[in-house]
C-alpha cells in the first residue's frame, strides 16, 4: 500500500480553447482530509473528474491510490468513491435498490454487499427509509444516500464534489457532520472541493485553486500564518488579489 | 457479469414501477388491431388469400419488440438527464459492458411483452404455427430485440435530452414502422421506399416473423419475402454493429461524457 493518495504531475485540462486546469501538482496523503478550494469555474470539478478518470488529461500524468488514470483507468475506478455535485441517484428506485444497484456495478458478491448496506444505512441515518423511493427524500438525505453508495466498495479514495451545494443551512450542518466522521474512518483519503472557507477550515491541509491554477497549498494555519491573515477567506484574497465570491453564510 | 445482471434488473424495476408503461405496451397492439385492422382490410387486395387480421400479426409482434426495446434503450437519455449515467461511467466497469447490460435489458422487456401479447394474439386469431414456427418466431422476436435495443441504444447516445423524442418517434419510429412491412407487402413499393426497407432492421424482424407465423401462406405473396437467413444475418449485424458503436459513444470523453460531466456553472 502506497502512502500517497494522490500524485498528480503537471495536470492540466483544456477544453477546446478554454484552459480550465493549467498544471497541476499535488500530493495528497494517505488518510487525508484534503481541501480544494475555489470559487466556481476554478477548475475543482475538472480536477477531481481528471483524477476520477472520466477526462483524459491534455498534459501531465495523475496517479490515485497507486494506479495511472489514464493507463490503469478500471482499477483506478475500483479503488475510488465519488460523489458528484448533483445527486445521481435513480429517483424511481428505492434506497435500497439504489444501493443494490450500485453494489451490482462494483461487482460486489450478495454476502458481503448485504451487510454492507445495512451498516451504511444505520451509519447514515437510513434505515427507516430503506424503502422508501429516492424521490420521497429530502435533499439532505439524498446527498447522504448519495455519499454512502460511494462508500459502499470500501474505496481508499473518497472523491466529494461540492458535497453540501443547493443545501439549506440545517442539512448542510447535518451533513457535513457526516462528512467530518468519516476522518475517523480507517485509512481513508477525502479529497473534497467547496467554495464555503468554513468547510476548508477543518480540513488536515487545504490547496486553493483559482483559474485554473494552484494559488496556494498547506495547512489552514500554515496558509494564515504565511499570509499574515486571519481567515482562509483573507488567504484566497491575499494570494489572488480578489475575493472568493461565494457567501458563507450557513 | 454481475455488472450486467445489475443494470438488467434496475431496467425491469423500472419498468415495474411504472404502470402506465406497462399498461400501453399491452394495450397498443390490440388497438391497433381492431382500429388498424379493420380499417386496413377494406383496401387490402390479398383478402381472398389471407384475412387481413392474420396477415397483421407478425407486423404488431414487431411493433410490440420496436416499441419495447427501442424506446426502453432510449430511456439511457432519462439516466443521463437525471445524473444516473454519470454513476454507471464512474463504476469500474468497461464502456462495453455498460452498452451491453442496457441493451440486453432492453431486449429482455421487448421480448417479454412480445411473448405475452404473442400468446394472446395467436389464440385469438386462432393462428398455430406448429412448434417450428413458434421457436423460429421466439428467435425473430429476440434478434429484433437486440437489433432494436442496439440502434435505440445508438441513438440515446447522440441525443441531448428527452426533448427529442418526438423527432424520434416522427423520423425513426413511424418510418421504421411504415416500411417494414408490418401493414402490407413491402414488394410493391416505388424503388427509393424499397431501398429504405432494406436499410431498416424492423423490416428483416417483420420479415422472419412472417416465415414463423403465415408458413401456411408461403406461396401466396403474403408469407416471407426475403430468405430467412438473410433476415437473421443482418438482424445479428445491426446487433453488433449498434453494440459497438454505442460503446464508443458512451466512451467518447468529447461527446455523451462532455455534456453529462462539465455543469454549466
Amino acid at each position: 500500500m502506497t502512502a500517497t493518495a494522490i500524485d498528480a504531475r503537471g495536470l492540466g485540462k483544456d477544453f477546446g480553447a478554454i484552459r480550465a486546469l493549467g498544471g497541476l501538482d499535488l500530493e495528497v496523503r494517505q488518510a487525508e482530509f484534503f481541501g480544494l478550494l475555489g470559487p466556481n469555474g476554478a477548475g475543482k470539478t475538472t480536477t477531481v473528474h481528471l483524477l476520477a478518470t472520466l477526462l483524459r488529461p491534455t498534459r501531465g500524468t495523475a496517479r490515485v491510490a497507486g494506479y495511472d488514470v489514464v493507463r490503469e483507468d478500471l482499477e483506478t475506478r475500483r479503488r475510488i468513491g465519488l460523489v458528484f455535485q448533483e445527486t445521481t441517484l435513480d429517483r424511481d428506485l428505492t434506497v435500497e435498490q439504489n444501493l443494490s444497484f450500485a453494489a451490482r456495478l462494483w461487482n460486489l458478491p450478495g454476502r458481503v454487499a448485504g451487510p454492507r448496506i445495512d451498516e451504511l444505512l444505520v451509519q447514515f441515518g437510513l434505515r427507516e427509509r430503506r424503502r422508501d423511493p429516492v424521490r420521497a427524500l429530502s435533499g439532505g438525505m439524498r446527498r447522504a444516500l448519495d455519499i454512502a453508495r460511494g462508500l459502499l466498495h470500501e474505496p481508499r479514495v473518497l472523491f466529494l464534489d461540492e458535497p453540501t451545494a443547493g443545501l439549506d443551512p440545517r442539512s448542510r450542518r447535518s451533513l457535513w457532520e457526516l462528512i467530518q466522521r468519516l476522518r475517523s474512518a480507517s485509512g481513508l483519503t477525502v479529497f473534497l472541493t467547496t467554495h464555503y472557507v468554513e468547510e476548508a477550515e477543518p480540513c488536515d491541509r487545504v490547496a486553493v485553486l483559482d483559474r485554473g491554477s494552484l494559488a496556494a497549498l498547506g495547512t489552514p494555519a500554515e496558509l494564515k500564518r504565511a499570509a499574515g491573515v486571519s481567515s482562509l477567506e483573507a488567504v484566497f484574497l491575499a494570494r489572488t488579489g480578489h475575493p472568493l465570491a461565494a457567501s458563507s453564510a450557513a | 457479469m454481475r455488472a450486467i445482471a445489475g443494470i438488467v434488473v434496475r431496467e425491469l424495476l423500472r419498468f415495474l414501477r411504472q404502470r402506465g408503461r406497462l399498461v400501453s405496451s399491452l394495450a397498443r397492439p390490440f388497438v391497433w388491431l381492431v382500429f388498424a385492422g379493420a380499417g386496413f382490410a377494406t383496401v387490402f387486395s390479398g383478402a381472398g388469400a389471407i384475412d387481413y387480421r392474420r396477415y397483421l400479426a407478425p407486423g404488431l409482434l414487431g411493433m410490440v419488440v420496436m416499441f419495447g426495446s427501442l424506446l426502453a434503450a432510449l430511456s439511457t437519455v432519462t439516466d443521463r438527464e437525471a445524473g444516473v449515467l454519470r454513476m454507471m461511467l464512474v463504476a469500474p466497469i468497461r464502456r462495453s459492458t455498460l452498452a451491453l447490460g442496457k441493451t440486453l435489458g432492453a431486449t429482455l422487456l421487448g421480448t417479454t411483452q412480445a411473448v405475452v401479447v404473442g400468446a394472446l394474439l395467436l389464440s385469438l386469431l386462432r393462428l398455430w404455427p406448429g412448434p417450428a414456427g413458434l421457436l423460429l418466431g421466439c428467435a425473430a422476436i429476440v434478434l429484433s430485440g437486440l437489433a432494436l435495443g442496439a440502434l435505440g441504444l445508438v441513438l440515446a447516445a447522440t441525443m441531448r435530452s428527452i426533448e427529442n423524442f418526438a423527432g424520434v418517434m416522427n423520423f425513426v419510429v413511424f418510418p421504421m414502422l411504415f416500411l417494414s412491412g408490418a401493414l402490407y407487402p413491402v414488394r410493391r413499393l416505388g424503388p427509393w421506399l424499397r431501398a429504405l426497407v432494406h436499410v431498416n432492421p424492423l423490416a428483416y424482424g417483420v420479415d422472419l416473423l412472417k416465415h414463423a407465423l403465415l408458413g401456411e401462406w408461403a406461396g401466396t405473396g403474403y408469407g416471407g419475402e426475403m430468405p430467412v437467413a438473410l433476415d437473421v444475418a443482418v438482424l445479428a449485424a445491426f446487433a453488433a454493429a449498434g453494440l459497438a458503436i454505442a460503446a464508443a459513444l458512451l466512451g467518447r470523453e468529447g461527446g455523451v461524457t462532455r455534456t453529462a460531466f462539465r455543469s454549466p456553472a
